[in-house]
């Protein structure tokens, strides 16, 4: 359940690349515990939001504050080096359209290389914690696969582990099923429920309406940069606020009304 | 360096060119018919052609040239050194093509090969009619590159005494005592055939990209 | 014939001080070659347009220039503007400067060809400048560009022997002189390629474990 304590606070974030406003001064906050959901059509900057959080991507306007400290910027004002950067990222765990595991290790491996050489926690530790989250999404078998060989939704899962490797405050998943075959979305979502439910906080940017609608805690729905809507997901599916998420809804309703995933 | 210094060098282009010419000419088809050997693989003849590429393409040309300038007068076949500048850049080359040409025929899509066993076509006529207009397509990017490495190993020949831009150069500046300027004609007057041929290669290579996103 | 193996047999230790030198400028050659090829790379692909074009124009000048004319101008030529090296500096500073140049558009082949989202999640988890580079960059980078490079590094061992025409003692160099000393001709230069021959077959045996591990992750 959310307590207090701001996780995640995000303040008047803009984004422009080229001519181009991808993000307009964006608030919110995310607080300890909470799933929060950000829908939207292509090209609503919701990918770009979740990048902006961690810095991968630079906000041109605005702050983003992780458990009250500022990212990107440090104390005295100054644009963060790489290292300080880093110290904040891993912090954060994010999980990617893509996948993004690293090729030339193991399943294993990849849960125990971002904990051992950044964090600098003892080997023997992170082993066993990346066992047991590799038990946790039921890829115990797989360690001493390589990544080729994983289905995608075999890959997701070991994502979603390597990210909780980390031991982060707060979690991005930036479309993480969107690349899988649709009888692999499953798998991925029934990991990430399990998580909401735990109380992980959460920041999803997802197209399963479903998913938004049962494990979230509140929804964010973006459109052309800017935050038009945000709500609790029974009065965002059932009672929409904007003419643009209703349209929005129009298209998406199908698959939640009829209870799909 | 002289306006009679820079014909020396410039005829000294004409004998690189002629001979890189002669190499290539000659070079091609004999490349291809090691290839087929492999790739038919007869017998004997298969193990044989694989050895010979395998040495040749580890030894430095001109090593192989020394070799024949050196050891066939030694055994009773006497040699001019431009023969055995053909004759090395030709082996040398052989085997370099040999591994082009292989590589398009492995490749070769083999349904296409059946089709044309099944409507009756001789061995001899399947092969130049389907295999070889295609594999010639494919392989071009390979063999052109091939020739642009042939020219820059031309330079050997000046050692058994082949008067060609390198010996030309190297005679003048030992000459003039002034090496630099006629080295600095030389690279003018390789880099832009080599360059030629590079291009040309990128042009063919982008050409048939474009072809297949097409198709 | 056997007489003149043998007469070679007898030189042996020439022979195999030769195969030594060659061995030893080809790998320190390869080895400087690709960290210069290291440094390059990022310049190849650089936005900065005065940066690039140099680059570019190293590389290219590099490609369309025949070695061995390339090594008479660094030990001949130099001297002319004051340089003299001897010619084994000129040797490894020739074949190490022209290989840069192939090391550094092998590099920047096999960057084009990797994809990026492992190497954003690397930064995303934390990794950052060396860290990110050593752990994340190299490994798929090397594993990929694996066989290219040890075609190179071939090379390189076939060019090493122009040099013979600096009278550098190498192997090309050992069997000439073999050669001319006693007149056993075939015997010597054909020992001489079978050297050649071992070593690229070593060279080649080591691009297949590259490969093996490569595959095993594909």
């Amino acid at each position: 359940m959310a307590d207090g304590s701001k996780v995640l606070d995000v303040a008047g974030v803009s984004k422009r690349f080229g001519a181009l406003e991808v993000l307009s001064d964006i608030s919110f906050q995310v607080e300890k515990g909470e799933t929060v959901c950000v829908l939207g059509p292509s090209g609503s900057g919701k990918s770009t939001l979740l990048r902006c959080i961690n810095w991968l991507e630079r906000p041109d306007a605005g702050q983003v504050y992780l458990n009250g400290t500022e990212i990107g910027v440090n104390g005295a004002g100054v644009v963060m080096s790489d290292r300080e950067l880093s110290r904040i990222r891993t912090r954060i765990g994010m999980v990617f359209q893509h996948f993004a595991l690293w090729p030339h290790l193991t399943v294993l491996q990849n849960l125990m290389e971002a904990p051992v050489q950044v964090q600098r926690r003892p080997t023997a530790e992170v082993r066993d914690e990346a066992l047991a989250l590799l038990a946790k999404v039921g890829l115990v078998d797989k360690r001493d696969t390589f990544p080729a060989k994983l289905s995608g939704g075999q890959k997701q899962r070991v994502g979603i582990a390597r990210a909780l490797a980390m031991r982060p405050d707060l979690l991005l998943f930036d479309e993480p099923t969107s690349a899988l075959d649709p009888e692999l979305v499953g798998e991925v979502l029934v990991v990430m429920r399990e998580l909401a439910r735990e109380g992980r906080t959460m920041v999803v940017v997802t197209h399963e309406m479903g998913f938004a609608r049962d494990a979230a805690t509140r929804i964010m729905f973006l459109d052309r940069g800017r935050m038009v809507e945000t709500g609790s997901p029974e009065r965002f599916f059932t009672n929409p606020e904007t003419e643009r998420a209703r349209q929005f809804l129009q298209r998406y309703a199908g698959d939640a009304a009829n209870g799909k995933r | 360096m002289s306006g009679g210094d820079v014909l020396a060098i410039l005829q000294g282009a004409v004998v690189t060119v002629t001979l890189s010419l002669f190499g290539i000419l000659i070079g091609l088809p004999i490349g291809l018919a090691l290839a087929v050997l492999r790739w038919a693989d007869v017998p004997v003849l298969a193990r044989i052609v694989a050895a010979y590429v395998s040495i040749l393409r580890a030894t430095p040309l001109i090593t192989l040239l020394l070799l024949l300038f050196f050891a066939l007068p030694n055994i009773g076949i006497a040699i001019g050194p431009i023969s055995a500048a053909i004759l090395a850049l030709v082996m040398n080359t052989a085997a370099f093509n040999c591994e082009v040409w292989r590589a398009s025929l492995m490749n070769f899509p083999k349904d296409q090969y059946e089709a044309a066993q099944s409507v009756g076509m001789s061995a001899t006529l399947r092969f130049r009619r389907i295999v070889l207009p295609q594999i010639a397509r494919t392989s071009l990017p390979g063999l052109v590159n091939e020739m642009s490495l042939l020219i820059k190993v031309t330079p050997v020949l000046a050692v058994v005494g082949v008067v060609d831009i390198t010996r030309a150069a190297v005679r003048i500046g030992a000459e003039t005592y002034d090496p630099l300027p006629p080295f600095l004609v030389a690279v003018a007057l390789y880099a832009p055939i080599v360059f030629v041929l590079v291009s040309l290669q990128r042009w063919i290579e982008r050409r048939q990209l474009l072809a297949e996103a097409a198709a | 014939m056997i007489r003149d193996f043998g007469i070679v047999w007898s030189e042996r230790d020439l022979l195999l001080s030769g195969l030594g030198n060659t061995t030893i400028l080809s790998l320190l050659s390869a080895i400087a070659a690709l960290l210069i090829g290291f440094a390059l790379t990022p310049a190849l692909m650089t936005r900065q347009r005065a940066l690039g074009w140099i680059a570019r124009g190293f590389v290219d000048g590099m490609r369309c220039v025949p070695f061995l004319l390339f090594a008479y101008i660094v030990y001949y030529g130099l001297p002319s503007l004051g340089i003299r090296l001897d010619n084994w500096t000129s040797g490894l500073v020739a074949l190490t400067i022209y290989n840069a140049a192939y090391m550094a558009e092998i590099l920047r082949g096999a960057w084009a060809a990797q994809p990026r989202e492992p190497i954003e999640a690397g930064v995303a988890f934390g990794f950052s400048n060396i860290g990110l580079f050593r752990r994340i960059v190299l490994p798929p980078l090397l594993l990929a560009a694996g066989p290219v490079i040890g075609n190179q590094m071939i090379q390189i061992v076939k060019d090493s022997a122009f040099l013979t025409i600096i009278a550098l003692p190498e192997l090309t160099h050992a069997a000439s002189s073999i050669q001319s000393r006693h007149y056993v001709p075939f015997a010597a230069f054909i020992t001489a390629v079978f050297l050649y021959w071992g070593l690229c077959l070593v060279i080649e045996a080591g691009v297949s474990s590259v490969d093996r591990l490569a595959a095993a992750r594909r």
